[in-house]
């Protein structure tokens, strides 16, 4: 086998050699991406199995020698006051994700389904309207937004992160999603209708499962900027027990400057279900960006 | 009502609709309920928040927020931003972040989807790995090179002490020379992900076809990417760089949490100085004026990203 296909390569190698340059090339800089992108995440898992003590050393253990779960057991305890305050952050994080999800979801569905298959006047303009939302920073409307919640008594609510975090999430969403009915044909619909179904029916029946990629690469998109989000949830919530995730870590590490080992191990386990939900979901997601956003 | 479609058959209705729009919206009324609910959030946490800004930047308004007793003051913000020194400090500090951000991102991201583009043992997982920073909170990923990087513990001062490069571990966000690149080093890692994930969907849209008439007509590789994989794949590319240099232009959390815009403003970008002045300092007019200021740059930035998502649709409608 060896000897043929050397014979083979042999005869081809002039033509072989930039190719292969270029291949070698890929490999090396997916190595060096690979080192960059993963070593940070490494060395993040080895200080939060180190006790404080061995994380402040000089050299740095460079694999833990008393390697200890600590860290992971103290945040996780009910019992102590450390513990019970990460998971109350955890859930937290989980019931303002989850809310903002769901309601992106019912929101974008609708309007997403709109500009793709209706005209009616100033559609274009709203549609732009909508996506222009991604151009602006939090920080523009964190003032106004400060007082409007402080007039409609949000402030130190979750309503008032839920309702911010929607606008966010809301004009990828309703880009995807276009994208994704775009794509369906009219046709189908319409068979739908006349062979009696309502429009809403024909909805239900035909366009929504078709679309359930584009809804799933939608929801998790919404629940990870949810999950994530810091600065309106820094300003909005004062009170300790409401905190989320992000707030609550910087808040426990402005307490306690040198716990680098309970420091890691907790943005570990609040970068868990994110990356989790966004490992198993990803091809739909991908898929939804090309089929969506990307096929013109 | 019948479905409409076809972009003919829009173009039609929307002319003769020309004369009388008024009724046309009557008899669409039915289409508004869809997008009702999300113009109506848009509205309430956009529109409203940008009126108010506005208002708030000719106003001095006290510490407390106390709107009743503010006080017109006119262009006096303004000219108190564009007068100060700190003012070009940041403005320079956020141009080289957003530059640099940008261009990284996206030259790593768009190799990275290149590289993967060809199918191998492990490309899953490689692609997967490569993703997760993206998907990690910021704040998360803030923590982790703020530890990478410390000055006394941090593993790349050890390691450059190990290999004798260096004395004594460096101070990388401590020193004003190298907090920023440090930063921006941290910022690439968080954001080349978005640009492979989208060049990735868009290389999946180059016809297998092309490349292979092309590799038989005798073209080498860089022939095939830069006259059949690259022409096609504009379009995502303009996109991705505008989505890119907004995010990077708007980011927050990263140098916030690492460094809080010092040392001596070496890391400040315009919105850490803007939130520092208004919940910081709480001089919420100048705070708003820079808003302002920030928002017709936006705005600027928008008018081309809005241009280069219509170019995708007129192709859609004409193919």
């Amino acid at each position: 086998m060896s000897t043929v296909s050397e014979t083979i390569s042999r005869g081809q190698s002039a033509r072989r050699m930039r190719v292969d340059g270029w291949r070698w090339g890929g490999r090396v800089f997916l190595v060096f991406m690979l080192l960059y992108t993963a070593l940070p995440m490494i060395w993040m898992l080895l200080t939060s199995i180190k006790s404080g003590f061995a994380a402040m050393q000089f050299p740095p253990q460079w694999w833990p020698d008393q390697p200890t779960l600590d860290s992971y057991q103290k945040l996780l305890d009910p019992q102590n006051s450390v513990g019970q305050d990460f998971l109350r952050f955890f859930w937290n994080s989980l019931i303002v994700s989850t809310a903002t999800t769901i309601l992106s979801v019912i929101v974008a569905v609708p309007a997403a389904y709109a500009f793709s298959r209706f005209t009616f006047p100033g559609r274009n303009f709203l549609f732009f309207a909508v996506l222009l939302r991604n151009m602006f920073p939090a920080v523009i409307f964190l003032v106004p937004l400060f007082i409007l919640m402080r007039a409609i008594g949000l402030v130190n609510t979750h309503g008032s992160l839920v309702l911010t975090y929607l606008t966010f999430g809301l004009p990828l969403a309703i880009w995807l999603l276009k994208g994704f009915y775009d794509n369906i044909p009219v046709q189908l619909e319409q068979a739908a209708r006349i062979d009696g179904a309502t429009r809403f029916q024909a909805f239900m029946l035909i366009v929504m499962p078709l679309s359930t990629p584009g809804i799933i690469a939608t929801a998790i998109y919404s629940f990870i900027g949810a999950w994530n989000e810091y600065i309106y949830a820094y300003t909005f919530l004062s009170k300790n027990e409401q905190l989320t995730l992000p707030v609550g870590i910087q808040r426990f590490f402005s307490e306690n400057t040198t716990d680098f080992p309970g420091l890691m191990a907790a943005s570990f386990m609040m970068s868990v279900p994110v990356v989790v939900l966004f490992l198993l979901l990803q091809r739909y997601f991908v898929r939804a960006l090309t089929e969506g956003a990307v096929k013109h | 009502m019948t479905i409409v479609s076809g972009k003919a058959e829009a173009r039609r209705r929307l002319q003769s609709a020309r004369s009388d729009v008024l009724r046309k919206m009557w008899e669409h009324r039915a289409d508004y309920a869809y997008v009702l609910p999300a113009i109506a959030v848009m509205l309430i946490v956009i529109a409203y928040p940008i009126y108010y800004t506005i208002e708030l930047s000719f106003f001095n308004t006290p510490p407390g927020l106390q709107l009743r007793d503010k006080i017109f003051v006119g262009f006096n913000n303004y000219t108190a931003i564009l007068t100060s020194g700190v003012f070009w400090q940041v403005t320079f500090n956020t141009l080289i972040w957003t530059v640099a951000s940008t261009f990284f991102s996206f030259v790593l991201g768009f190799a990275a989807a290149l590289a993967l583009h060809r199918d191998f043992v492990g490309r899953g997982v490689l692609r997967a790995i490569l993703i997760i920073p993206w998907v990690i909170s910021a704040v998360a990923a803030s923590y982790i090179w703020k530890w990478i990087y410390h000055s006394d513990f941090g593993i790349i001062g050890a390691i450059l002490v190990e290999l004798g490069w260096a004395e004594r571990p460096p101070n990388f966000i401590d020193s004003v020379s190298t907090v920023l690149p440090s930063l921006i080093v941290v910022n690439i890692w968080r954001e080349f992900p978005f640009a492979m994930i989208m060049m990735t969907a868009g290389l999946q849209t180059v016809p297998e076809q092309l490349l292979r008439a092309a590799k038989v007509d005798g073209a080498n590789a860089w022939q095939r990417f830069w006259h059949v994989t690259f022409p096609h794949l504009r379009n995502v590319s303009t996109v991705t760089i505008l989505l890119l240099a907004v995010a990077n232009f708007n980011s927050f959390i990263i140098p916030w949490i690492m460094t809080g815009g010092g040392p001596s403003n070496a890391s400040h970008i315009w919105i850490t100085h803007i939130y520092e002045l208004a919940f910081g300092r709480q001089r919420w007019g100048v705070a708003s004026a820079y808003s302002v200021l920030l928002f017709i740059i936006l705005m600027t930035l928008g008018y081309f990203y809005v241009r280069a998502l219509s170019g995708n649709e007129r192709k859609d409608g004409s193919a």
